[in-house]
């Protein structure tokens, strides 16, 4: 796992960069507020997509906007165990959005799990804090995911030896 | 005979003032085949400053008028690939002393071309962790204004 550091280390700056944010009115419709990278209807306030890749498995894709970020992550899936996994663990979180504040109810196509940080999350919480989060985050999914896999596999073969032992 | 899809359809783009992608930023005043051109005997220079051990010269070379823009994407991919040579071919310890010798122009360049091969993984010669090691040293000597202004300028290469 020695080239994971250098792919987190390239996440934060990026995404340290793209905090930089302020509250921005909807060019459209008067009085609204919206989130230019989620509305998408005046593309001046829109700024370059930037992707990280540690490989074709695993990806960042970060598309920053005048008033909100919005960072998708593709998470390595080894096999069909993993991918199971992958998608139980992130629809968990998913349908529990509103308790993760600036995570999206639904992920970017081609993406596993979305954020989406508007300008309102970054003046009530700290930014650096958001970013640790979310690289923490990271961090723990990719151990969350091999740590179940390997339990179930230890779980399944337990049971297969247990069951067979009848016939034996 | 209306189509319930007249609702869908975006009248702003029929505004005379509406704004395109193309007014963003200024053009490149040179035409799509001077800038394949160019770019091809960069390419060819490169490979004689590699021979001759001058990454530096070579690098900063390649950076320089790179091309940007639409209906230049064979000149775009021709030139990623010269970058890419050029930066599989540093040594690891050489990387932070080759930055260094850059314009801050050529960093800013330097790290578009990073991000556009970071998007491309499994193309032909792009190396992650090599790229990821030159995001790190090019962010530690150019900061974190030169990602930046990578999301910011619309001159993508």
């Amino acid at each position: 796992m020695s080239s994971l550091r250098p792919y987190l280390v390239a996440v934060r700056s990026t995404l340290t960069a793209a905090m930089a944010l302020e509250n921005f009115a909807s060019q459209v419709v008067e009085r609204h507020n919206k989130p230019e990278v989620e509305a998408g209807t005046s593309i001046e306030a829109l700024l370059n997509p930037l992707v990280i890749s540690r490989n074709e498995k695993e990806q960042v894709l970060i598309e920053p906007s005048i008033n909100s970020v919005r960072m998708s992550i593709r998470i390595k899936q080894q096999d069909d165990i993993e991918r199971i996994l992958c998608h139980k663990f992130t629809r968990f979180m998913m349908m529990r959005a509103e308790n993760f504040v600036i995570l999206r109810r639904k992920p970017v196509t081609g993406y596993d799990i979305s954020f989406l940080i508007t300008n309102f999350h970054a003046e009530t919480m700290l930014k650096h804090k958001l970013v640790d989060f979310i690289i923490q985050f990271m961090e723990e999914v990719d151990k969350e995911i091999s740590e179940t896999r390997l339990s179930l596999n230890a779980r399944a073969r337990i049971v297969a030896e247990s069951y067979l032992a009848t016939f034996g | 005979m209306a189509t319930k899809d007249f609702r869908k359809i975006n009248i702003d783009q029929y505004d005379e003032d509406v704004l395109l992608e193309e007014d963003l930023y200024d053009h490149d005043p040179r035409d799509p085949a001077t800038v394949l051109a160019e770019t091809k005997q960069k390419a060819a220079a490169v490979r004689g400053l590699i021979a001759k051990g001058d990454i530096a010269g070579a690098l900063s070379s390649v950076l320089e008028n790179a091309p940007y823009g639409p209906k230049v994407d064979d000149a775009k991919i021709l030139n990623l690939q010269t970058i890419l040579l050029l930066l599989n071919s540093t040594k690891t310890a050489d990387i932070p002393s080759t930055i260094k010798a850059l314009s801050s122009d050529a960093q800013d360049t330097l790290m578009k071309y990073l991000y556009k091969a970071m998007a491309m993984p499994g193309y032909a010669d792009v190396n992650s962790s090599a790229l990821l090691t030159w995001h790190e040293k090019l962010t530690d000597a150019a900061g974190i204004g030169c990602i930046t202004r990578v999301m910011t300028d619309r001159r993508t290469v």
